[in-house]
């Protein structure tokens, strides 16, 4: 249960609200690179934490993130005109470079200098990976480049992809904190899924279905460890680590891809959910990339011409009745990515924790949130800079591990928790 | 024939915030008996100081030691905050969950005994241990066989928002 003015406070992200503050100290996903494929092409409207915004790669292929609205009649530059190195509105042919500065106003002498005091909120825009990540605080405190492993590794190595989830961030991620849910709601994609099949992990995963918990808190936010029993006198773990703010690291299943998810907040009503897949030491095979892009694993199938799933609200998400009835899926939603935006959005847009009835095993859950709420005021009040914003905190690495009964998981897998270059994860 | 839903509130859109506003406005719980149980002196301080909020049924005990080996089951000797003393059997009585507070592993004796007699009652039990260093890494040792979930954290904060959430 959380009080209404915390959860108020939690998932509120518009600029001037503590949490709104603290996504602003981070370098966040604000598009997909395929999203910008070429010089001068077509740019892209944008939101991100409830701010408008549109997207361009100039002639010169610099990328830029710019407030969406022409500063003289208001227009939206995304019915821009994406030529010679700016943005032209179509109205009366205004144009703003990639950092958002006027650089003609055809109407006004260019002697005057009059364009020079127009300039439009930017914000950067680099690529790293297969993702165009943007920090939209203060210039003074841009933290370094972020240095996930997913984005890090050879093109060839990985794959992310994103869609439209409509709900609120923080139900979103907590999704992906609650590794508990695993044994119920997506018990058939493990035996079933291209992208999770046949580890031997999965076997103590559906013969397990009451794991013992351990959360730990981590320079960068936790580790949330999740231990089912294994051969006597050993335990299966699984080890789920959360960054602040809003990433978390599936644990790996044999030797397939491993995968994770970063919730990006649209507005309070709506997130981005980035999913990557990727290997540290090998390619991803053909099969493995066909699989993630017709919607296997994490990912999921769309609607054509958009990042809005298939499955959605509208069609009530394809549910089918004779499937879940027959235990092809175990809530008739079809696709591991589905079936948990298809209950997280079912909440409603923000959903009323206050009517919530959490049990012991949701202690991750109650933990990320007083990490949470403790750095956005931390932040707020001291100006402290936040857990995660340290690209240290960023290499970290889940792992799955069977471990004698008396070790602890963090003890026993501190060097698996860590990136180490060209090594594999640790996993069963 | 195809099925289509004839009103908002029998679709999936019934998840809009316009919807969400009809979602019925009275409780969906009774009150828990939850026990939280202090496993050595500076977890007994910090029960202390927070056991003035307004909790909703929580008791807040103190580990003393074990009942007489003799009798039936594991059971304990434990201490009311108001000092009154009481025993582990009866405080179990109904109980929903146990959580055991410990700060150091002074506290392993007790974390077996109340694990024990809470797995055959079948009561969920839940270890927080609070510091860092090596100073808890024994309690941790201690607590994991008999905790279904083991929380560690740094500050002792997280005791109250832990119950808050829980709705000790």
């Amino acid at each position: 249960m959380l009080r209404l003015e915390d959860n108020e406070f939690l998932t509120r992200t518009r600029p001037g609200t503590p949490m709104g503050d603290l996504f602003r100290q981070y370098w966040i996903p604000a598009l997909l690179t395929e999203e910008l494929p070429e010089n001068d092409c077509p740019p892209v409207r944008v939101k991100l934490l409830s701010e408008r915004l549109v997207a361009l790669r100039d002639s010169s292929g610099r990328y830029g993130l710019i407030d969406e609205f022409c500063a003289h009649r208001g227009v939206s530059l995304w019915f821009g005109r994406n030529e010679e190195d700016g943005l032209r509105c179509p109205y009366h042919g205004w144009k703003y470079d990639v950092t958002g500065q006027c650089v003609e106003v055809p109407s006004e002498p260019e002697e005057s200098g009059f364009c020079a005091k127009i300039k439009l909120t930017s914000y950067p825009l680099v690529e790293i990976g297969d993702v165009l990540w943007t920090h939209m605080g203060d210039p003074e405190r841009r933290p370094p480049l972020p240095e996930w492993e997913f984005a890090l590794v050879p093109p060839e190595q990985t794959f992310t992809s994103k869609r439209w989830q409509e709900s609120n961030w923080l139900q979103a991620l907590e999704g992906g904190i609650d590794s508990s849910h695993v044994s119920w709601l997506h018990s058939s994609g493990l035996q079933s899924d291209p992208l999770f099949k046949g580890a031997r992990g999965n076997l103590y995963n559906l013969r397990d279905r009451r794991p013992f918990f351990e959360v730990v808190e981590s320079d960068g936010g936790l580790f949330i460890g999740a231990r089912r029993e294994a051969e006597e006198g050993h335990y299966y773990w699984r080890i789920t680590p959360w960054v602040m703010p809003s990433l978390t690291m599936i644990p790996p299943r044999g030797d397939h891809p491993v995968h994770g998810h970063f919730w990006v907040p649209i507005d309070d009503e709506n997130c981005w959910v980035y999913s990557y897949d990727y290997h540290p030491t090998r390619p991803l095979t053909e099969e493995e990339l066909a699989a993630m892009r017709s919607g296997h694993g994490i990912h999921c199938e769309y609607v054509s011409g958009t990042y809005r799933p298939l499955q959605n609200k509208d069609n009530d998400y394809l549910m089918d009745r004779e499937a879940q009835k027959g235990g092809e899926t175990y809530s008739g939603v079809k696709g591991i990515a589905m079936q948990d935006a298809s209950l997280q959005e079912s909440m409603g847009p923000v959903v009323d924790r206050t009517k919530e009835n959490l049990v012991s095993t949701d202690n991750g859950i109650i933990m990320a949130r007083r990490r949470l709420k403790k750095a956005a005021l931390a932040l707020r009040d001291n100006g402290e800079t936040p857990p995660g914003v340290d690209p240290a905190h960023h290499r970290v690495r889940s792992a799955s591990v069977v471990l004698p009964k008396e070790q602890s998981f963090i003890d026993a897998s501190g060097e698996a928790l860590s990136v180490v270059e060209g090594t594999g994860h640790s996993t069963v | 024939m195809e099925r289509r839903p004839t009103l908002l509130h029998s679709c999936a859109l019934a998840a809009t915030a316009a919807e969400a506003r009809f979602r019925i406005d009275r409780p969906n719980s009774k009150t828990r008996d939850s026990r939280i149980v202090a496993l050595d002196e500076e977890a007994a301080a910090i029960l202390e100081r927070i056991r003035r909020e307004p909790w909703q049924g929580a008791r807040f005990l103190t580990y003393q030691g074990p009942e007489d080996p003799a009798a039936e089951g594991p059971d304990a000797v434990l201490m009311t905050l108001e000092g009154t003393e009481t025993r582990l059997s009866e405080e179990l009585e109904g109980a929903d969950v146990a959580i055991m507070v410990a700060t150091t592993d002074r506290g392993a004796e007790g974390a077996s005994i109340i694990g024990d007699a809470c797995f055959l009652r079948r009561i969920m039990t839940a270890g927080l241990v609070v510091g860092d260093g090596a100073k808890i890494d024994q309690a941790i040792t201690s607590l994991r066989p008999y905790a279904s979930v083991l929380v560690v954290s740094s500050d002792e904060d997280y005791v109250p928002d832990m119950l808050v959430a829980l709705r000790a």
